[in-house]
């Protein structure tokens, strides 16, 4: 009866593993929990690892071997054109038009089959969808070298943009002056001069790389979702009044919560991390230390939620009144440049911004210490808030 | 004892009374604006249009940013504003304009001088102040590149000694991606009004016992069951309604577009109460919506997709409410058109309704056995 009394790190032990039996016990959050996992992990590995940079044109043309050479230079020094000769002017209108299907077999060459009239797909051999084409007429280089105005048709699909259609005639008027041996009446500039910050031509970071902190984001959301619903769920059942009845005391049970919360958080973020090849030998130390910050800033708000929620939609309703905002950060990442100043304030820009950097843009402490910081603030914040509003709750109780 | 007795009385009141389902619904609507779902309703498809045609509209078609300084009156940058598909951002100083090339908030920079058009016009040769972001994307170097040179020849005033024709192929430009996305925002709208909310509420009266208490009256579990499908197909064609006029999408034949989106909410209507009847909990909702959710989403993703076999959207349900919107709202279909599509939703619309019944009198079964 009176045996020696537990310490408190005994005590929060015992609540921290109620609580992961607890959960374990929620079959829809545990099958959520992982439902997510396995699927962020999934599209992860399904999304294109690459980005298309180049436009595809198809080019007709006989005899004009400046004319093939020209735009062949032009297509390798910028990487952005990828040529498609094709053998006639039908072919070409019937590739653009959908009528014919365009293959590069492995030896470079392009065949083209027409799949109504039964043609077989041809072997080893990878489609090439041509939207854009420019039809050259025979001897063309003569006239356009002697200056005299000779035709040339762009064809194009409906759908190709404007600025794509408005581009390529541009191209052609600009690859007769050089034929012509007109110079360009400007003076251009060295090519090391022009490109402003990293040039990543031909190395863009994919769509798939920049879904990596959205993908940690909802696993951390998911979490808060399941910590705030336990909470909740033992508030409304008072259990945690029950808790307090034993020698366990109000702070026990607070800093069992947030080592719970911020343990299935961590964990869960640590594995999707491991999942999509994040970590490295390089920035293994940043990455944990933000998905660390993370997991700590959601189970401040799923305190919050949960001290907020009287049920299951309640919980639903608020978390949602949080997490909607702070997801903006995690989606500003897809779109190009300088996000707006009042994304800058959000409390997980940082958070964001700081798995980008590090796992896409090869960033290290030096980068990303600023990120850091700003998030560490905003956690120690949004955990005392998460902490106040919790022990008022239970004291109210 | 009083529950079965109660639960007697209500058999009393013979047939299906429109005149309680109507007092039922009235009271659901004056307690709706409690419940979340019913504000989701309302504020969900707002806040789709908003981030789905603002953010992903402009994140799927991006277009080419191009920075000008103009220090003088460049024919340039009037031949720049002129061009469609490029974005044009106006500066006053070249830092900033190479700050912002330099953060990617533009593709590519241009610096034009006082005396750029005259030296280019005297054959001057001026050097050329351009500058790219490390950044953009090659092709739309190659498009800012030549569409800049080419404007500079028109100032030049050389004549190019081509003439290039424009000749567009295949049919006509398909729909842009603001309004493919028109599908996905009503789709939530009706999942939302017309599924979530007569579910959840009917949920609600089950788990809080007031579905008894009402049963106690004369009121019978079909006439609740009928209540709360009105309620989701009031909030859903209310909403469908309001989700096509912010996206701009009302099409030019409103008799039919009423009657489509009728069938829709009517068809999400029904499926609700079915969900509500059949789920004993509302985590058994959500469980159930999460699992099933991508069958109830998965014909919208097509319309966003083209290019994908569109006969695999005929194998969802849902397809058949949504394509008759689709098709009346943005294709300029008529009804003669899509009647086919909206007596397919109308027959599935039947069943549900069938199976909302038989679940409402095993509902009653099981508040006269507790």
């Amino acid at each position: 009866m009176t045996g020696r009394p537990a310490s408190r790190a005994a005590i929060i032990a015992a609540i921290v593993r109620k609580d992961f039996k607890e959960f374990s016990r929620d079959r829809l959050y545990v099958f959520l929990s992982a439902l997510m996992l396995v699927f962020f992990i999934g599209i992860f590995w399904v999304v294109p690892s690459t980005v298309d940079e180049s436009i595809v044109i198809g080019i007709y043309q006989t005899g004009i071997d400046e004319l093939g050479m020209l735009l062949q230079q032009e297509g390798d020094e910028s990487g952005g054109l990828e040529l498609v000769p094709l053998a006639s002017e039908e072919d070409l209108k019937g590739v653009i038009a959908g009528d014919l299907e365009a293959y590069r077999t492995v030896g470079g060459d392009i065949v083209t089959r027409d799949e109504e009239a039964g043609d077989e797909k041809p072997k080893d051999a990878e489609r090439v969808r041509v939207a854009i084409g420019i039809a050259f007429p025979e001897g063309f280089a003569g006239p356009a070298a002697s200056g005299v105005g000779t035709a040339v048709t762009v064809y194009s699909d409906a759908d190709v943009p404007p600025e794509i259609q408005g581009a390529m005639k541009s191209l052609v008027r600009e690859l007769a002056f050089s034929i012509a041996g007109h110079p360009l009446p400007v003076e251009l500039p060295a090519a090391d001069t022009v490109i402003l910050g990293q040039d990543r031509a031909g190395n863009q970071v994919a769509m798939r790389d920049r879904m990596r902190p959205l993908f940690v984001f909802f696993v951390l959301m998911m979490e808060t979702f399941a910590l705030a619903s336990l909470i909740s769920s033992e508030v409304m059942t008072r259990t945690v009044l029950a808790v307090l009845v034993t020698p366990a005391k109000l702070g026990d049970v607070l800093a069992a919560k947030t080592i719970f919360g911020t343990l299935l958080a961590l964990s869960q973020a640590l594995i999707l991390l491991v999942a999509v090849g994040a970590l490295t030998a390089q920035n293994w130390s940043v990455l944990i230390v933000a998905a660390l910050i993370g997991a700590l800033m959601f189970t401040a708000i799923g305190m919050m939620v949960g001290a907020a929620g009287k049920d299951f939609i309640g919980t639903i309703f608020y978390a949602m009144l949080f997490v909607l905002p702070l997801a903006i950060p995690a989606f500003a990442v897809f779109f190009p440049g300088t996000a707006s100043a009042w994304i800058r304030v959000i409390p997980s820009y940082g958070l964001i911004q700081t798995i980008t950097g590090v796992s896409s843009y090869s960033e290290g402490w030096a980068d990303v210490w600023p990120h850091v910081a700003t998030t560490l603030a905003w956690v120690v914040v949004l955990y005392m808030a998460g902490l106040f509003v919790l022990k008022r709750k239970v004291e109210s109780l | 004892m009083s529950s079965t007795r109660a639960f007697g009385l209500t058999r009393t009141s013979k047939g299906f009374s429109l005149t309680r389902t109507l007092k039922v619904f009235k009271k659901d609507m004056a307690m709706g604006p409690r419940s979340p779902f019913f504000l989701y309703a309302l504020v969900l498809p707002v806040a789709m249009t908003v981030i789905l045609q603002l953010v992903f509209g402009t994140l799927f078609e991006p277009k080419p940013r191009l920075g000008l300084v103009d220090f003088g009156d460049s024919a340039v940058s009037a031949g720049a504003r002129a061009i469609e598909g490029i974005e044009l951002t106006f500066l006053d100083d070249v830092e900033t304009l190479k700050r912002q090339v330099e953060a990617n908030d533009l593709d590519v920079g241009l610096v034009l001088s006082a005396d750029f058009d005259e030296a280019v016009r005297s054959g001057g040769k001026p050097p050329l102040e351009l500058y790219i972001g490390g950044e953009s994307l090659a092709s739309t170097r190659i498009v800012l590149d030549v569409t800049a040179l080419d404007l500079i020849r028109a100032v030049e005033g050389s004549v190019p000694p081509v003439v290039v024709e424009l000749v567009h192929l295949g049919d006509a430009p398909s729909l842009p991606i603001s309004a493919r996305l028109v599908p996905l925002i009503m789709m939530y709208a009706l999942l939302i009004a017309g599924i979530f909310v007569p579910a959840s509420g009917l949920i609600e009266e089950k788990e809080k016992g007031t579905l008894t208490a009402m049963l106690v009256t004369p009121v019978r579990a079909s006439e609740v069951v009928a209540a709360k499908a009105l309620l989701g197909f009031v909030l859903a064609f209310v909403m469908s309604v309001v989700t096509l006029v912010l996206n701009n999408a009302l099409g030019s034949r409103p008799l039919s577009l009423i009657v489509v989106v009728s069938v829709a909410a009517a068809f999400s209507a029904l499926l609700g109460v079915v969900l509500g009847a059949a789920a004993r909990s509302v985590t058994a909702l959500f469980t159930i919506m999460k699992s099933s959710g991508i069958i109830l989403i998965g014909p919208v993703i097509f319309y966003l997709f083209p290019e994908w076999p569109q006969w695999i959207a005929k194998l969802f349900p849902t397809y058949w409410m949504i394509d008759p919107i689709w098709q009346v709202a943005l294709q300029g279909a008529g009804l003669g058109d899509v009647w086919v599509k909206v007596a397919i939703a109308v027959a599935i619309g039947v069943v549900l309704a069938a199976i909302a019944g038989v679940l409402a009198g095993r509902m009653a079964e099981q508040v006269a056995g507790e």
